[in-house]
């Protein structure tokens, strides 16, 4: 491969930086700043075509990048066309007609690679998106916000504020944990303009609180409203630029939000969209805003339908009505898995959806670590898992709605079989006259999982335990209490008051008396937890869909957390909890957006095809 | 919904191979959905005139080309001015899409979508006896589901629009475009 012998510079939009490569050492020759070394996908010419390849690099962030690039000297032998074109468009800064210099952009200097490896940037596209990157962060500092924004943040704003610009909108999804708040509020603290209408936030009521303390703290200069609960008014004028904060369960039937007209309107968590025929996304679509953005870390939770509503809302029509949509994506997608309809419908959302995933964006990030724990069955289980299914084919499944609820039932019993046989018996402890009957010794992955958290603790680390079910948690409390000695393992699940779980949290977050595990239930343990003192997070049963875990996992693999974080799955051999791994693994392998109703496609299976899923795999006895 | 033929675009090349006017059913067509549904037919190439595909059966691999005529003289005018008409009244209409009653104005203008196989130019690379066989009949309805996922394919197919299709996306240069030579500029 011919290396160049110039310095050569490439804008790279995701690092918002510059990146100067190949013969480095004249980085130095011209007072360039040294940046943070790195190493960028780019294309480069090899034998008459260009191939992807790891290019060495020095990343100058766009801040000091803009200002040494506008000082170099126009004409010098040893700066390359790329860096000279690169300090043109330094100089014409944040106006001016990219169009002319569109054309002078050799192609090193937008060398940047899709995420298939088969197209670099445009020229155009590049000078866009450069320019775009300067003015937000021109913006962000004119607007004194209060904070430091990660380079792939300003990027993640720039991106919004074209929306914006353009009055259309979009779906930031990037992973939880990165600060899509952060991102949301540095646009609405950057479009306040003297004729410009307010803003619209709408989340959960459990958030109000939060954002409305969030853009105290990131904008203070940005007035600010919290419309919410049963005496909320809007002033008769509400100032230009300021953010009304207000819920879901407001937004379904108050008029007030429907009469004003807003610049931006902010649908957080907005898998609250999810579902097109509810009253509140109705209500959502029908707001009068120039543009509008919906943010979520999990635009497709189980349906395809969901990333439907959700782009009813702030892409109207992007998608076609939703029978084209069904035919031509969710149909083809969730009944065939047509790679072809997931890349077609992966390419029309594109423009209007952004997301990074952890991995790609957060280097400093600490690694998450994900390991798989293969349990046995006891006799007991082995049992009663054989017991349940032969019950269940022998009574016959019939057919139809009839046959998906006994389907489910039976999924149910198996996996109840696989946590504890207590949990599945309705055991509760108080069994006769001989006390609390032993749950050490009945089930192979309830006594593995004891002797993990045993020695996590030993070690003096902090474990997260998530199960579905709340008779599972209070087995695995009452056991845990007795294992670990000290004071009752906590237990977090949705009967417990919001003041409750808050200072279940704040315990586990700062006390260090306090029990060093914490169990949770899944869907109790939903948004806004933050309990990154965990370095273990255990999933004790499996949800069917691997975006739900992710999700739970999360809760401690997000900024502000230190250690590596490991990621504990319990799967117990030859029996349904297999399947459901398999089948994560499947899902993960597909499209990001592809999902699919796992337990639908079990209930559509023949009596044949079921039985051999479900039968007990004979080496699975201990 | 069905697997095969969920729009009018992708029914009326179902319906070519399932032809209702011959009385007894072809016995090859279950072994043809089968291959279908289970991604034999992969590399499904969708170009003007012709239809490309390899079809992966029993381990071994077949190449089907199937020749079809595009819309020529006076059908492609009519079929060009209704295909007009219908995108000025459906300006909405998501990228890749078409709307059914268009599909249904030509077949009531006598123009056919999909061509009957006897009216075809169809090869496969196996050895069977039977013409057309499973291979030819597997890709029709491989060609159905992408129809149906992309109801512009069949225009594609029958007669490939001169102007006002968009090509790629704008911000990307595909690496085979990218001049190598002029890489690093002047």
């Amino acid at each position: 491969m011919p290396w160049p012998d110039r310095l050569q510079a490439t804008f790279v939009p995701a690092e918002h930086a510059v990146a100067f490569w190949g013969p480095l050492d004249l980085v130095h020759a011209h007072d360039l700043p040294e940046g943070r070394p790195g190493t960028c996908r780019f294309a480069l010419p090899a034998d008459g075509r260009v191939e992807p390849v790891d290019v060495p690099v020095r990343l100058v962030d766009l801040d000091t990048a803009v200002p040494a690039l506008r000082a170099l000297p126009a004409r010098s032998a040893a700066l390359g066309a790329s860096v000279l074109a690169w300090r043109a468009a330094a100089r014409l800064a944040e106006d001016g007609d990219p169009g002319e210099l569109a054309a002078r952009l050799p192609p090193a200097a937008h060398a940047v690679l899709n995420a298939e490896e088969t197209a670099i940037m445009s020229a155009r596209a590049a000078l866009t998106r450069f320019h775009q990157a300067v003015a937000t962060a021109s913006a962000l500092r004119a607007t004194g916000l209060r904070a430091t924004p990660r380079p792939y943040q300003v990027r993640g704003i720039a991106w919004l504020r074209a929306l914006a610009a353009e009055g259309g909108g979009g779906v930031l999804a990037d992973d939880m944990g990165l600060g899509k708040t952060l991102q949301a509020i540095g646009l609405l603290a950057t479009r306040r303009h003297p004729d410009q209408r307010p803003h619209l936030v709408v989340c959960p009521t459990s958030l109000v609180g939060n954002w409305l303390r969030e853009i105290q703290r990131f904008a203070p200069d940005t007035p600010v409203i919290g419309y919410h609960g049963a005496r909320r008014a809007l002033p008769e004028h509400v100032a230009a630029g300021t953010v009304v904060v207000t819920s879901y369960s407001v937004l379904r039937t108050d008029q007030a939000l429907r009469q004003q007209h807003w610049d931006t309107a902010v649908f957080d968590e907005a898998q609250q969209l999810k579902n097109p025929d509810a009253q509140v996304s109705r209500a959502a679509a029908g707001l009068t805003a120039h543009a509008r953005i919906a943010m979520t870390g999990t635009p497709v939770e189980n349906r395809l339908t969901e990333l439907w509503s959700i782009l009813h809302v702030t892409n109207p029509g992007v998608l076609g009505s939703r029978a084209r949509f069904r035919q031509r994506f969710a149909g083809p997608i969730e009944q065939r898995r047509s790679a072809t309809a997931a890349a077609r419908l992966n390419a029309l959302v594109g423009p209007h959806l952004l997301r990074r995933t952890k991995s790609e964006v957060a280097a400093d990030l600490p690694a998450k670590q994900h390991t798989t724990v293969a349990c046995t069955l006891t006799a007991e289980q082995a049992r009663l898992y054989t017991d349940a299914v032969d019950r269940a084919f022998a009574t016959g499944l019939g057919s139809g709605i009839a046959r998906r609820g006994r389907v489910l039932a039976l999924l149910t019993a198996l996996k109840q079989i696989c946590n504890h046989p207590a949990q599945y018996l309705g055991e509760n402890g108080e069994n006769g006259e001989n006390g609390e009957r032993e749950l050490v010794g009945r089930s192979g992955k309830f006594d593995r999982a004891v002797e993990m958290l045993a020695e996590i603790a030993d070690q003096g680390d902090r474990a997260l335990v998530f199960t579905q079910y709340r008779a599972m948690g209070e087995l695995l409390c009452r056991q845990l209490t007795d294992t670990l000695g000290g004071d009752p393992v906590p237990f977090l699940h949705g009967g417990l008051s919001l003041a409750r779980r808050d200072r279940l949290v704040h315990a586990f977050q700062t006390d260090d008396t306090a029990p060093p595990v914490l169990l949770l239930s899944l869907r109790a343990a939903g948004f806004g937890l933050n309990l990154t003192r965990a370095s273990h997070v255990v999933h004790y049963d499996r949800w069917w869909n691997p975006a739900v875990e992710e999700q739970a996992t999360d809760r401690a693999h997000r900024i502000g957390q230190q250690r590596t974080l490991t990621v504990h799955t319990l799967v117990t051999g030859g029996t349904i909890e297999d399947h459901i791994a398999r089948l994560h693994q499947t899902k993960r392998a597909l499209a990001d957006v592809v999902s699919r109703d796992a337990e639908a496609a079990l209930a559509d299976l023949s009596d044949a095809d079921l039985h051999s899923v479900l039968e007990l795999n004979p080496g699975a006895i201990a | 919904m069905p697997d095969f033929g969920a729009t009018g675009w992708g029914r009326a090349w179902v319906r070519a191979v399932e032809s209702t006017a011959v009385t007894t059913p072809n016995p090859l067509l279950p072994k043809a959905r089968s291959l279908a549904r289970n991604d034999a037919v992969t590399t499904v190439d969708i170009a003007p005139g012709r239809l490309t595909a390899e079809v992966v059966d029993r381990g071994r691999h077949h190449r089907v080309t199937i020749d079809i005529p595009l819309w020529t003289g006076q059908v492609r005018l009519v079929a060009d001015r209704l295909v007009a008409r219908s995108l000025a009244e459906h300006r909405g209409l998501a990228p890749g899409d078409l709307p059914d009653a268009l599909a249904a104005d030509l077949a009531s203008h006598g123009i056919d979508i999909a061509v009957p196989t006897d009216a075809q130019t169809a090869t496969c690379t196996c050895a069977s006896r039977r013409r057309p066989c499973s291979h030819v009949l597997a890709t029709h309805y491989a060609l159905a589901q992408r129809v149906d996922e992309q109801p512009a394919l069949a225009l594609t197919l029958r007669a490939p629009r001169r102007t006002g299709h968009r090509q790629g996306d704008p911000d990307w240069i595909d690496l085979r475009e990218v001049d190598a030579a002029a890489f690093y500029g002047g």
